[in-house]
């Protein structure tokens, strides 16, 4: 895992500027999320179809059960708090649990220990157009999508001309999605994603979402939407939109929680460790380039 | 546009856990409770899927939806051609009998392979997004009673020719429908499970219908079996739910109250085992896929 890869772009941006911290203290009201300890661990077995035979030959041979090839804890006892009102950043390297504690509060998975508290409707742009049929015609996508989410038929119906205003869509609404492009399927799936008015907003810049959450468009309705959520919650490892965007940050380090604080502080401390190993990674190059030399 | 937030709009706080319970019965009430709530949320979800499913398996077919009451007529015919060769009695009677039987096996085979699926054919939507994952096996379910309450109805209307009379004890097929499909439902969680843990369940699900239908009256008459053979059909569940169909769609009677119950309660003990490991193994699923 190369954390400077992904880091050093944003990371220069950033510190280039003055960190500059304006956004109105939110009074801390009423708990919307929280964490208890919430570990999580994932089991990666060697094969997947842990087989029938395999199984049945363990219990006659009464050997082992399965050789668990793999586990590792994508989340060590996390406690957190989310209140209302509050814009939090996650932010970290790859791998540090930042998407799975999203894919959590999404509900996707279930903390292997510990406790969550979900207060409200949340709206995930984890993965969008995830529930997408692709025989399907567009119209009818944005309906089961739409249920998905937790919007009736009714009220869908209701939102399907914003959808098209939007994307642009309308001349292909019969159209099954398997022939649109795929950026006409992302721009149908973050319309959709978009006009939940949720309590809770997740979206995971990492993932899918990508491109089409920074064009232009896209941003004045992702504005509009953080506006009107009680709380949002970011995963990116663009730390100058996060600091933007956010009020509060937190930084994720295999699985725990190394720094939650307000935005620009919590960054500083991020971006003074990551300088930290940049640097220990260049003497480190240094030396072993004098070793060859000599 | 007053009903626009359709979400609950008065924060509902959801644990996840669920807080632990000291008394096993509160607990698993809980659990149904907090079940019933999540179904009737994602109600229109599943809707949308079993009308969708309904469209996909027929789209593009010329003659559509009619297939599905063409294919059970015509897979009848082939059945009473071959099989009323070997049976006393005109071939009507035996079409008539075949289709009590046939038409609720085709509801249970389908609703045991489908339900088996639900889960890895689903993987996509499982990974990417919450849904109660007991949507699944509950919309095969349904996809399967709407295309079997079709073929009855339009099967009926062949074998009505035949001569078989509309009598009252016919109010009671939904109820013996129901009573299969729940007995399916039961089974089918636990092949869900199953086939998720195990892929070769699959392979396994398939041979075992297959020796089942044959081991079930239905291409054969118990009425003409030995004394003995007739004692061990009670051995087989699926028995008395194919013995109430014929009663009532070949023989007009009223089906038997001993029939009734044993449907019944073999209905309810597999839907009660079924949700047990359902539940107990929903949260494993994801990392399993």
């Amino acid at each position: 895992m190369s954390p400077s890869s992904t880091t050093k772009t944003s990371s220069s941006s950033v510190s280039d500027r003055k960190v500059i911290f304006d956004h109105p203290t939110v009074s801390s009201s009423e708990t919307l999320v929280e964490l208890q300890d919430v570990s999580l661990r994932f089991v990666t077995y060697h094969d997947k179809q842990y087989s029938l035979k395999r199984s049945a030959l363990d219990l006659i041979l009464k050997r082992e059960v399965p050789p668990v090839s793999n586990e590792f804890w994508a989340l060590s006892n996390v406690s957190l708090k989310m209140k209302k009102g509050e814009r939090i950043g996650f932010f970290g390297f790859n791998g540090a649990g930042k998407s799975t504690l999203l894919r959590l509060l999404a509900r996707i998975y279930k903390p292997t220990m510990g406790r969550l508290m979900v207060k409200g409707s949340v709206a995930p742009l984890i993965e969008m157009g995830a529930g997408f049929n692709p025989e399907l015609s567009g119209f009818d996508n944005i309906l089961l999508n739409g249920a998905m989410l937790g919007i009736k038929p009714r009220d869908m119906r209701k939102k399907v001309e914003g959808i098209y205003e939007f994307t642009g869509l309308r001349e292909f609404a019969d159209l099954p999605l398997k022939y649109y492009s795929s950026g006409m399927y992302a721009r149908l799936a973050f319309a959709i994603a978009t006009e939940v008015e949720p309590e809770i907003l997740l979206i995971d810049e990492a993932l899918g979402a990508g491109d089409i959450i920074f064009a232009d468009r896209a941003r004045d309705r992702l504005n509009q939407l953080l506006s009107k959520s009680n709380l949002v919650v970011v995963v990116s490892h663009d730390l100058y939109s996060l600091l933007n965007m956010c009020t509060r940050g937190i930084w994720m380090h295999e699985g725990k929680v190394r720094a939650d604080a307000p935005i620009s502080e919590a960054i500083t401390r991020y971006m003074e460790f990551t300088q930290a190993i940049d640097a220990k990674n260049a003497a480190a190059a240094a030396i072993k380039d004098m070793a060859n030399k000599v | 546009m007053k009903n626009v937030r359709s979400v609950p709009s008065i924060p509902h706080a959801e644990y996840f856990p669920q807080p632990p319970r000291a008394n096993p019965l509160a607990r698993g009430l809980s659990i149904l409770v907090n079940d019933a709530r999540e179904l009737l949320n994602f109600w229109p979800v599943l809707q949308n899927m079993v009308v969708l499913d309904l469209r996909i398996r027929y789209h593009r077919s010329v003659l559509g939806f009619l297939w599905t009451l063409i294919n059970p007529i015509l897979m009848m015919c082939t059945l009473t051609a071959v099989f009323s060769q070997f049976q006393p009695g005109s071939w009507k009677q035996y079409a008539i009998f075949l289709f009590a039987g046939q038409v609720p096996w085709g509801l249970f085979a389908g609703i045991l392979n489908e339900c088996s699926q639900s889960i890895i054919g689903n993987e996509g939507l499982i990974r990417k997004i919450y849904l109660p994952k007991l949507i699944f096996p509950l919309a095969r379910v349904f996809t399967n009673l709407t295309t079997c309450v079709f073929s009855l109805v339009a099967l009926y209307l062949v074998v009505w020719l035949l001569g078989p009379q509309f009598t009252p004890a016919m109010i009671l097929l939904p109820v013996a429908i129901a009573l299969f499909a729940i007995f399916g439902l039961g089974l089918g969680l636990i092949l869900a499970v199953m086939n998720t843990f195990f892929r070769d369940t699959t392979h396994v699900v398939g041979v075992v219908l297959q020796a089942w239908y044959f081991a079930t009256p239905i291409l054969y008459d118990v009425r003409n079996m030995s004394p003995r053979a007739q004692a061990l059909c009670w051995y087989n569940p699926a028995f008395p739910f194919i013995r109430i169909f014929q009663q009532i769609i070949r023989d007009g009677q009223w089906p038997d109250l001993t029939l009734f119950l044993a449907a019944a309660g073999i209905a309810t003990v597999s839907l009660g085992i079924g949700y047990v490991t359902f539940k107990h193994n929903e949260d494993k699923l994801v990392f399993r896929l």
